[in-house]
């Protein structure tokens, strides 16, 4: 019934050079996230950074810009954002260096991909991930004589979680729903968690993403 | 060679001066001939290469755009035999940092760059490269600092002794005795020639002191830490607390000059020996002084004329923390009144200067620590002997492997072209 699709080799040859043709010119790090200074746009998109920020790019630095200047480029020290400073002062959180893919274009190695270990605000994460919001102008090294000071945290223990009881419609549902499944009325009174215990979270929709991603291939 | 025999010489004359007086001849190399001769590093088995051939590899290589191995830039440094040749090693060292292969570049290259420098006498080359570590990717361990900064006050070149010694810093790697030895006396002595220091230098200077200071428990660590803190507190009067840390593995929070009376608090109540230097309490004494008078009559000046442009900018960028800092002055002021008054009743403050200080530690400690530096350089120098052949016999048995695959090859197109 339907017709026969006629193989059409050479568009598919096209569009595999136009793949590799892409992968081969994409925009490296340094051509991405070069900023004029004077104006404060990047000249590759042409945006200019937001206002409040100027003072920071002014006067911080990048994350490359401390790891170009340091001994197989930082791997193993710490590294605090001032943003997570004036954030939450008392508990520390910083990312510990593990892999460093530095883009080789830049003049001063000033751009790359980093990994790392986070701990944010005390609680240490177990495994290494990308560092996100490398190129931000915000990035501190903690140096090593002052590392064990900073990593002190005395964690306030979290108050127990506390239950609610569900409101009256809701809660004869529930009950109804549970003598038609034959458990009975001994069960105990169903409660609300008052702490959202969060399903679909950032993590959950980025590995959808992914996934997603993965699956449909380059766009043509 | 002439190098060798300087060396022979002034180590037979140290060790006479040794047991004397404290009176210091010219010039003189604290490390021992042991420690800073080649002979154990020109022991290694020769790698031949003519320079030329792998210049033309490299920039062939280069030109495809493939990546260069480490094993070749390593192989062209060990060559280097003139001063020309320096240079161009320099040229394809900065290409290397900017290959894809740029975390590749191993340590015994750096060493060996070095080396060669040094017996070469392009000491300011490797300066150079030392100080765009950067653009070149030179970052010594800390056996090769230690050669550089000897031979830097070998010559009396103080200058550029502490040019090292910021570097070591810049890297945080005072780990070794032997270098934390060997910064300080560097820095003592270029201090003792009072040279002009601009705002850079200062920060530099002050940075250095206070890390190589925090290493040594010593008087002569604790007046390190002191003036350390004394000049980063001066930059940070003037020029506010970001222009202190960027760039240094320095604390951000504010208030150099009250961890500088810290110090002295800390040497006041302790019960050890430690004392401090007179030469910093005199600098910290001079500078508290300086600041409130200059800060008395910019207070004057601010209430007359209502503020110029320029400096109203200035107080509008350094505000709040900085302005801060600023009205402790009086306080840090009193402070130190009380506590040097403490400190000279408890007599733990040494009237002998810092340089005095320090080249006793030198004649003391310096022997003794730079035994375990020796054995370690040795085993370091085994494992990568033995790191390079892996990385020769790996090269040939690729080419090996690349020319069976190329024959197998060509028959197979023979074959297919004869039947």
């Amino acid at each position: 019934m339907v017709k026969k699709k006629r193989i059409r080799l050479i568009a598919e040859m096209a569009r595999k050079i136009r793949a590799y043709r892409e992968l081969k010119n994409r925009p490296r790090e340094s051509e991405k996230y070069a900023l004029d200074y004077d104006t404060m746009t990047r000249p590759h998109t042409r945006k200019t950074l937001p206002v409040l920020a100027w003072q920071d790019v002014r006067r911080e630095s990048r994350l490359f810009s401390l790891l170009s200047g340091l001994r197989m480029f930082g791997v193993g020290h710490l590294f605090t954002r001032k943003s997570w400073l004036t954030e939450h002062p008392e508990a520390p959180s910083y990312w510990q260096v593990t892999k460093v893919k530095v883009d080789y274009t830049a003049e001063n190695m000033d751009h790359g991909r980093a990994w790392g270990v986070l701990t944010y605000k005390g609680k240490q994460e177990s495994e290494p991930k990308e560092m996100d919001k490398v190129m931000y102008h915000d990035w501190r090294l903690v140096p090593k004589h002052e590392e064990e000071q900073f990593k002190l945290y005395n964690p306030v223990p979290e108050p127990p979680i506390r239950y609610v009881s569900y409101p009256p419609l809701l809660r004869a549902m529930l009950l109804a729903q549970r003598q038609k499944d034959e458990l009975g009325s001994a069960a105990e009174e169903p409660t609300l968690p008052l702490k959202r215990d969060v399903l679909l979270s950032k993590e959950y929709f980025r590995s959808q993403e992914k996934k997603r991603e993965r699956q449909e291939g380059t766009a043509v | 060679m002439a190098a060798y025999t300087l060396q022979r010489c002034l180590g037979a004359v140290k060790v006479i001066h040794k047991c004397g007086s404290h009176s210091f001849i010219a010039r003189r190399s604290l490390l021992s001939t042991a420690y800073t001769d080649s002979k154990l590093w020109d022991a290694r088995e020769k790698d031949h290469q003519n320079l030329a051939l792998l210049a033309a590899l490299m920039d062939r290589t280069y030109d495809r755009n493939f990546p260069v191995s480490s094993l070749s830039i390593s192989r062209f440094v060990d060559n280097i035999s003139s001063r020309e040749e320096v240079d161009q090693a320099e040229y394809y060292l900065y290409k290397f940092r900017h290959s894809p292969n740029c975390w590749y570049l191993r340590d015994w290259t750096v060493h060996s760059w070095v080396r060669q420098c040094l017996r070469y006498g392009a000491r300011d080359k490797a300066l150079h490269t030392l100080k765009n570590k950067v653009q070149y990717g030179m970052f010594p361990d800390d056996f090769t600092f230690n050669i550089m900064i000897d031979s830097f006050i070998k010559d009396e070149d103080f200058k550029g002794a502490c040019s090292v010694v910021e570097e070591v810093m810049l890297q945080e790697s005072f780990d070794l005795p032997t270098t934390q030895i060997l910064s300080l006396y560097a820095l003592s002595n270029y201090l003792a020639t009072k040279p002009e220091l601009s705002m850079s230098e200062e920060r530099a200077l002050g940075a250095s002191l206070l890390i190589s200071g925090l290493k040594q428990d010593s008087s002569i660590g604790l007046s390190a830490q002191l003036l350390g803190c004394a000049l980063l507190g001066k930059v940070e009067m003037a020029a506010g607390i970001h222009a202190v840390f960027r760039g240094m593995p320095l604390m951000w929070t504010p208030g150099y000059l009250g961890r500088a009376l810290a110090v002295m608090e800390r040497v006041a109540a302790a019960p050890g020996d430690g004392k401090l230097s007179k030469d910093a309490v005199d600098y910290l004494e001079g500078l508290l002084q300086d600041l409130s008078s200059a800060s008395d009559s910019s207070s004057g000046e601010d209430d007359e004329s209502g503020g110029e442009e320029g400096k109203k900018e200035e107080e509008v960028v350094v505000d709040e923390d900085d302005q801060a800092e600023r009205d402790k002055l009086p306080l840090y002021a009193s402070r130190f009144k009380d506590l040097s008054g403490q400190l000279q009743s408890r007599g733990k403050v040494d009237p002998s200067p810092l340089q005095v200080l320090v080249s006793s530690l030198v004649q003391q400690s310096l022997a003794s620590a730079e035994g375990p530096d020796m054995e370690q350089y040795q085993r370091k120098v085994g494992e990568w002997e033995a790191e390079r052949q892996q990385l020769i016999r790996r090269e040939k048995e690729m080419r090996e492997r690349a020319e069976e695959e190329r024959r197998a090859h060509q028959a197979a197109k023979a074959a297919a072209k004869q039947g």
